[in-house]
């Protein structure tokens, strides 16, 4: 059906419709009242809440020596991280640079099969994040160049950087902050913990397709 | 002394007329005058409810013919009928059909009995007595959803003498009755029945309470086919029972 | 073999058998769930009276909004295309399918999909249709339908999944749910890897920017929209609100609503193909906007039940589909919101049963995060059913009996004595135990208490005559 037959047909029906009252002007998001202070607790405690792992650290450095221990400790051979200059972490790239691990690098449109094939068992991903949300325990993240969404999706092993002042209370005060994000990238993600699954008996699985471990790892100051 | 219209419903006019003789204890023992509008039938909730309109209103119209003349209360024994009566007889007639404002007159008087009893008398304390019985109360579904009838039932058997009130376990859950729903997907009804009279074996009370006759009579009919330890009772035949002095 | 056509016929089937069992017990959990987390966050009444005035808003002017996502998503290099019915969404399917060369698809949960049998459509025509859901996989492993609109899988037992991964995908039986668990996520991971269409379906549309917005908990939307070089979203066209904002107050009660989560793990808000520069995501986006049957829905006195965005909340506290099992209801909603849903958009004349198929309880409506009237719907489509001549069988005759006893007083007592006097000649101690016919539908499961002796009107006349 062409457009205009289409939206034509919505239009009379609406005209007849019994609908109950319609509001005149467009609702637009409520920001429910929830305290600013106390974010951080709020928000790392809520990440454990829904079985992601936190850490808080005190500078670059400290951040730098944690990453290493987490990619020793899931004895990672290679890891697809966005570009350094979305990390918020100074320091990082060379770092990884240093250790024997291979970096993944996302291909172009014309080798993706190839490529994403590739992908099948990758361990560890790293990625930024533009917010932290306390009250639901979820980061946001925005697609873009030097940001693939693989790197949050593909990995057994998600590992997030997320500056402190970057958390606020809820997705409706984010979203209040960020009325054009959708239409800013391909792709805005918001993550609450790691992928999970009750389909089976409703026993909880994690890790059915997306991470089985999420680390948030916060940059306080 | 409050003047009540009593209208009894079909099912305690033909089936439990002791629960209607209960009411009017009740009710006089608090200093009520009861009146009954002797041509009153049935208020049409079994046709409406499975979409005969032309017969619920029909039988709309008789209903609120015979009780827009007198005054008072309209007291209904019955959380669903007084729900038919307040929120659905209205919108079957026309806004410009006279009988529309005598409907919406009509349920402006309407009230449940036991919240007649709280939220209009203000008694809590009923004066009643049911020495060494355990009660449980199952708050049927359209007085207690439709017209948040639970809590006033429950305080008046809080305040029985040497009754026990215990909690129904997944008391909001429906019975299964639902009008003609009993007789249309018996098997299914039954089966909810089931489930409802499972808990309140598990309540351990040895007596089931309600303000709705129908769903009760499905429950006693259901307990007599598993046990016939508990017994099944309207709030107003615990209410008049023994006062105490 | 005897194919159920009934609600009853279907019901019957499922009362008390395993899986119906399995359900409710899942029902039950997810219900408990739900209360939970609308407990524990007080903004949640505020919230849903939020949603249900944006889904009104966004009802009443769809034509506006859709015009606009339409606008906006061909303005970020998208393609739209308005399907009128299954058919036209279907073709278009098959010829982008066509055009670009595709092979393999996967696909993410969507009932709108399921409601136009696009899978076999597609399969018809030698592409391959993988679904990615854990639950999904399992019923299309199976051959099954989905039971329940949030967790399809809930009337099967973890047996039951290992018997059918040990016979389908060639594994040692095992019924532990972690190892089912990664067994599928091996299994599937290549494909999804290799696919070349991912067709999804949209929680929510986003007027102003073209955006759709899904929600899963696996993250196979995310892959879905993501690995292949194509992506086909399909969505009801009732699934839009104007702005970002109005989305984040749907998705504040939906998650809730429905598993009791304050959000889903990915929230997976898509707008348009990759951009220049990004790393990855598809390269072509299409929406296909289905329409079959919704514009006369919203033509309707029924209109209100578009509102919906679809939780699953009010399956988990009805006790018709607890205890029926959400096979009884013969399409893909179940539950309430099916029993209002289907026979608006498909016609009483073949579905006249299902509003019937409930007990006017109203814990649907108390459930429901945008409150949607539903045992309101229900009433009027039984009476639509009955203005149809489609009310249940037999049943007008007695009601119109039943309306002349009351409707005439004299009458009405005379019936009431009658009964009483009749009744003592088949009842003992006060109950009859069995009654022929149409009564045995009430004997055939309990006992019926004797219409009484003499009916209180007759006792009040007495009681007046004794002052
Ligand atoms: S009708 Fe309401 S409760 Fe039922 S699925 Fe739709 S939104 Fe959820």
């Amino acid at each position: 059906m062409n457009r205009e037959d289409f939206l034509e047909r919505v239009r009379s029906a609406i005209k007849v419709s019994e609908l109950p009252p319609i509001p005149e002007a467009p609702p637009g998001g409520l920001v429910p009242d929830l305290p600013r202070a106390g974010v951080t607790e709020r928000f790392l405690e809520q990440v454990e809440a829904v079985d992601g792992h936190t850490h808080l650290v005190g500078s670059d450095d400290e951040a730098v020596h944690l990453i290493g221990v987490l990619l020793e400790q899931y004895g990672a051979t290679d890891y697809l991280a966005w570009a350094p200059d979305h990390l918020p972490v100074a320091g990082l790239a060379e770092r990884l640079r240093a250790t024997p691990l291979d970096a993944v690098v996302p291909g172009d449109a014309e080798g993706r099969l190839e490529h994403q094939t590739g992908y099948t068992d990758l361990l560890v991903g790293i990625t930024g994040a533009s917010a932290g949300l306390a009250e639901s325990g979820s980061i946001v993240l925005e697609a873009g160049p030097g940001r693939p969404r693989m790197a949050s999706l593909i990995p057994l092993v998600h590992i997030a950087l997320l500056r402190e002042r970057d958390i606020t209370q809820s997705l409706s005060h984010w979203i209040a902050d960020h009325a054009e994000a959708a239409a800013d990238t391909s792709n805005l993600f918001i993550i609450t913990g790691p992928s999970r699954t009750a389909d089976i008996e409703q026993t909880l699985n994690l890790g059915v397709h997306g991470p089985k471990h999420l680390h948030v790892v916060v940059l306080g100051g | 002394m409050p003047k009540v219209q009593l209208f009894v419903t079909c099912l305690v006019d033909s089936f439990f007329p002791e629960v209607g003789e209960a009411v009017v204890a009740v009710l006089e023992r608090h200093g009520c005058t009861v009146e009954f509008p002797f041509d009153q039938t049935c208020c049409g909730q079994p046709a409406f409810n499975v979409g005969y309109h032309d017969q619920a209103r029909a039988m709309a119209e008789h209903t609120i013919k015979v009780l827009d003349g007198t005054d008072g209360t309209i007291v209904v024994p019955s959380g669903s009928c007084a729900d038919m009566m307040i929120n659905h007889s209205p919108e079957l007639f026309q806004p410009d059909d006279p009988i529309h404002a005598a409907a919406a007159r009509v349920a402006r008087r309407v009230k449940e009995f036991s919240s007649f009893l709280v939220d209009d008398l203000g008694i809590t304390d009923a004066g009643a007595s049911c020495e060494g019985r355990t009660a449980t109360y199952h708050p049927s579904c359209h007085g207690f959803r439709n017209l948040g009838i639970r809590q006033q039932p429950e305080t008046l058997l809080d305040n029985v003498a040497g009754l026990e009130r215990v909690e129904l376990p997944d008391a909001e859950t429906c019975c299964g009755f639902g009008g003609l729903f009993s007789v249309e997907m018996p098997e299914l009804s039954a089966s909810i029945m089931s489930t409802k009279l499972t808990n309140v074996e598990a309540s351990g009370a040895d007596l089931l309470v309600g303000v709705d006759v129908s769903c009760l009579m499905h429950l006693a009919g259901g307990l007599r086919r598993r046990s016939r330890e508990i017994e099944v009772k309207h709030i107003a035949e615990v209410l008049a029972e023994e006062t105490r002095t | 073999m005897n194919v159920p056509v009934t609600f009853v016929e279907r019901a019957h089937r499922g009362i008390g058998n395993r899986s119906t069992a399995a359900g409710e017990v899942g029902a039950r959990r997810m219900m408990s769930h739900r209360i939970a987390a609308s407990a524990d966050y007080p903004a949640m009444e505020e919230m849903r009276d939020q949603a249900r005035r944006i889904r009104l808003y966004a009802l009443g002017h769809l034509d506006e909004l859709l015009a606009r996502f339409s606008d906006e998503v061909e303005g970020a290099g998208g393609h739209v295309h308005f399907a009128a019915d299954a058919d036209e969404a279907i073709a278009y399917i098959r010829k982008v399918a066509e055009e670009t060369n595709v092979r393999r698809i996967v696909k993410s949960k969507s009932m709108v999909t399921e409601e136009i049998h696009l899978n076999a459509a597609l399969e018809a025509h030698d592409l391959e249709v993988v679904e990615t859901d854990l639950g999904e996989f399992i019923i299309q492993l199976s051959g099954d339908t989905p039971s329940h609109i949030i967790a399809p899988v809930m009337h099967k037992t973890r047996q039951d999944v290992g018997e059918l991964f040990s016979e389908k995908l060639g594994i040692e039986y095992t019924d532990d749910p972690t190892e089912l668990n990664n067994v599928a996520r091996h299994h599937l991971r290549e494909i999804f890897l290799s696919a070349d269409m991912g067709i999804s379906g949209c929680n929510v549309a986003i007027a102003e920017s073209g955006s759709i917005v899904l929600v899963t908990n696996e993250g196979n939307g995310r892959l879905t929209t993501s690995a292949p070089r194509i992506h086909v979203a399909v969505m009801g066209m009732e699934r839009i609100v104007p702005t970002l904002s109005d989305a984040a107050v749907i998705l504040e009660v939906l998650a809730r609503s429905a598993t009791g989560q304050r959000l889903s793990v990915y929230t997976n808000i898509v707008t348009g193909a990759r951009r220049p520069g990004d790393p990855d995501g598809p390269e072509e986006f299409h929406v296909v906007i289905l329409d079959n049957g919704r514009s006369r829905v919203l033509a309707g006195d029924a209109a209100e039940v578009l509102a919906c965005i679809r939780c699953g909340a009010c399956l988990n506290v009805c006790p018709v589909y607890r205890e029926a099992g959400g096979h009884a209801y013969g399409f893909t909603y179940s539950g309430p919101i099916g029993a209002v849903i289907t026979p608006s958009l498909m016609g009483l004349a073949e579905w006249h049963d299902l509003p019937y198929a409930s007990s006017l309880c109203g814990a649907c409506l108390d459930a429901c995060p945008v409150r949607i009237d539903l045992p309101g719907l229900l009433l009027k489509l039984r009476r639509d059913a009955v203005s149809e001549g489609l009310g249940p069988d037999g049943l007008e005759g007695a009601l119109k009996w039943f309306t002349r006893l009351a409707t005439n007083p004299g009458m009405w007592r005379g019936a009431t004595r009658a009964g009483g006097w009749s009744a003592k000649l088949i009842a003992r101690q006060g109950w009859i135990k069995s009654l022929p016919g149409r009564g045995s539908a009430w004997t055939d499961y309990r006992d019926l208490p004797a219409p009484a002796a003499k009916p209180f009107h007759a006792r009040w006349k007495e009681r007046q005559r004794e002052s």
